[in-house]
């Protein structure tokens, strides 16, 4: 490190520097939001159908709880290639952004679903029962109770599940899905230009830090005290 | 009038059947506060879950003014708990929400009022409860009584005409119980509201309620008004439970019956002849001069009321004749 040639730095190719941030942020963002619209409704559902909880389905909660094992014990590399058939039929492509987005989501929204069951654990039993006895339906009671009794722990879980998916994106260059992640792999890995695979860590650093922190600044914020 | 006829509930624990109601019957009369009182684990929350059905009996009905709610499906019981009111030991309350927007809440599921008319609501209840100048806070910011208040005024909400309370004082201070009891005697005054509640401290009983069932292992050991049960406690559970609280037999009278072994007497006076020298005035009239052992001297609802057991030292008449001068006074008088 001591002998790093700083001149380096002006050779690197910043505009694609550039467009891989611009990668690794769009495949966050639009993965982001589709783990958050399947992930959250997964989540609620694990919670109401477990066993001894508000909508009791002990079978139905057996096997999509063994579904969420399945997905999250394979290793992200092997999704992404599995997953190549499915997401040629839904996006009409396998490789580049889009194409790493079907197997970002596949693999986020099983783990965040299983944050979000275990935030909503969390809430009072004494609190749900209360709403029962005031006549609230299941409806009300995860709209009205669940979710914002719950909110500092789901935006927590959203954060966590954030940053996993920039580890994820990492990953995706092994379909050509771009990214910062792969840029390290091309370049510093491969080809040996240490220097790029420092720019893209310290990007990605920096990427995974302002994420937890907003992350941590919205759950104080909302916050009930 | 609400009837509970002959309510059971099973649990299975550890491959073992718990009775947690056996065989339970109740008739609590349309305004009244109802106590039902009890050791831990003798049953009260179950028995009280079971009367909006939190808790399904395993066989038996819960009646309603007449409407058997144990027949009724899903949604016209969740339509029928609208109006039963509950309070909880720990307050329940929604710490997303303010204290008006908590009060709100049973309003927002019942549906069917404009926002203006709800928030409109929502201030009545404040007022009543006493919590005008809190509206905005959260839970996180009350005291304890004051989340009971903002639970109480949540189970009111929506006009209830039953208001069940489990424990709603036992993680309350002695003096915001008070607070607190006399908030629900004001309640069940001005709005003629049914009370049940449920507790393990006979005091509770002795300052708000008419009637009292006790509950154990189960099953109602003994029930009816309070006066009489207060008075004349009959089964070991309930002698034992006023005992703890400085109302029952004293001790006194075994070392008297040892030592001295003269006759005991046992004084009951009911409401006015408790504000009157009685005792005084037989003990010149006949001589009676009396050793106190042991005696109770309070009110039950509006009643005063009291008992003294009382070592007999000397009595011009024999002690067969007492409880006749006695009842000349309105005073009950037993020879023990
Ligand atoms: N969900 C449950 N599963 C198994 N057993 C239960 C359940 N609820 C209550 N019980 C049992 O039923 C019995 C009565 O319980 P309950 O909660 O009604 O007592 P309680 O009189 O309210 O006691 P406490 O004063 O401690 O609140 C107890 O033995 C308890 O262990
Ligand atoms: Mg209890």
């Amino acid at each position: 490190m001591l002998d790093f040639d700083w001149n380096l730095l002006l050779e690197i190719d910043w505009v694609e520097i550039g467009e891989a941030t611009l990668d690794t942020l769009t495949m966050l963002g639009v993965s982001m939001l589709f783990t958050v619209l399947a992930g959250l409704p997964l989540g609620v559902l694990l919670f109401i159908s477990a066993p001894g909880q508000l909508r009791a389905r002990p079978r139905l909660y057996a096997v999509l709880s063994f579904l969420v094992n399945v997905l999250r014990s394979l290793p992200f590399v092997i999704l992404l290639i599995v997953l190549m058939p499915f997401t040629l039929l839904l996006v009409g492509t396998s490789i580049g952004v889009a194409g790493a987005i079907v197997p970002l989501v596949v693999g986020a929204v099983p783990f965040f679903a299983r944050l979000v069951e275990n935030v909503l654990r969390e809430v009072d039993r004494g609190v749900i029962e209360a709403s029962q006895s005031m006549g609230a339906r299941l409806p009300h009671i995860v709209f009205k109770v669940l979710l914002p009794e719950s909110l500092p722990g789901l935006v927590g879980a959203a954060t966590v599940t954030a940053v996993a998916l920039v580890g994820y994106t990492a990953m995706s260059g092994v379909i050509g899905g771009g990214g910062l992640g792969d840029l390290a792999i091309r370049y510093g890995y491969q080809r040996f230009q240490t220097e790029i695979m420092i720019v893209t860590v310290v990007l990605l650093l920096a990427l995974v830090q302002g994420l937890q922190s907003a992350g941590d600044s919205l759950v104080r914020r909302c916050r009930f005290d | 009038m609400i009837e509970v006829q002959s309510i059971s509930k099973h649990y299975q624990h550890g491959g073992k059947t718990i009775a947690a109601l056996d065989n339970v019957s109740l008739q609590i009369a349309s305004g009244e506060i109802y106590g039902i009182i009890g050791r831990s684990g003798a049953g009260k929350s179950t028995l009280i879950r079971c009367l909006n059905l939190l808790e399904r009996p395993d066989s038996g009905h819960v009646s309603l003014h007449g409407d058997d709610i144990t027949r009724l499906d899903e949604r016209a019981l969740q339509q029928r708990r609208q109006r039963i009111g509950m309070v909880f030991q720990h307050f329940n309350l929604l710490r997303s929400r303010t204290v008006a927007a908590n009060v709100r809440f049973p309003l927002e599921l019942a549906g069917g009022q404009s926002p203006a008319q709800m928030d409109a609501r929502v201030d009545e209840l404040l007022a009543l409860v006493g919590l005008k100048d809190h509206k905005h806070k959260r839970p996180s910011q009350l005291s304890g009584g004051q989340k009971q208040r903002v639970g109480i005024a949540r189970a009111l909400a929506n006009h209830p005409d039953l208001l069940l309370c489990d424990e709603a004082t036992s993680a309350l201070d002695p003096e915001t119980t008070d607070a607190i009891l006399a908030l629900l005697a004001d309640i069940n005054r001005q709005l003629g509201l049914t009370i049940v509640l449920i507790t393990h401290d006979m005091r509770v009983i002795r300052q708000l309620c008419d009637s009292v069932a006790v509950l154990d292992h189960g099953r109602v050991v003994e029930q009816g008004e309070v006066l009489d049960v207060f008075l004349a406690p009959q089964h070991a559970v309930t002698q034992s439970l006023l005992a703890e609280t400085g109302m029952g037999q004293g001790a006194l009278q075994g070392i008297w019956r040892q030592r001295v072994a003269t006759p005991v007497i046992k004084l009951t006076f009911v409401g006015e002849p408790t504000l009157q020298p009685v005792l005084d005035k037989v003990g010149r009239e006949v001589g009676l001069r009396v050793n106190l052992l042991s005696g109770t001297l309070s009110e039950i609802k509006d009643t005063p009321f009291g008992q003294l057991l009382a070592g007999v030292v000397a009595s011009d008449v024999d002690v067969s004749a007492l409880p006749a001068i006695f009842a000349r006074e309105g005073v009950r008088c037993e020879v023990l």
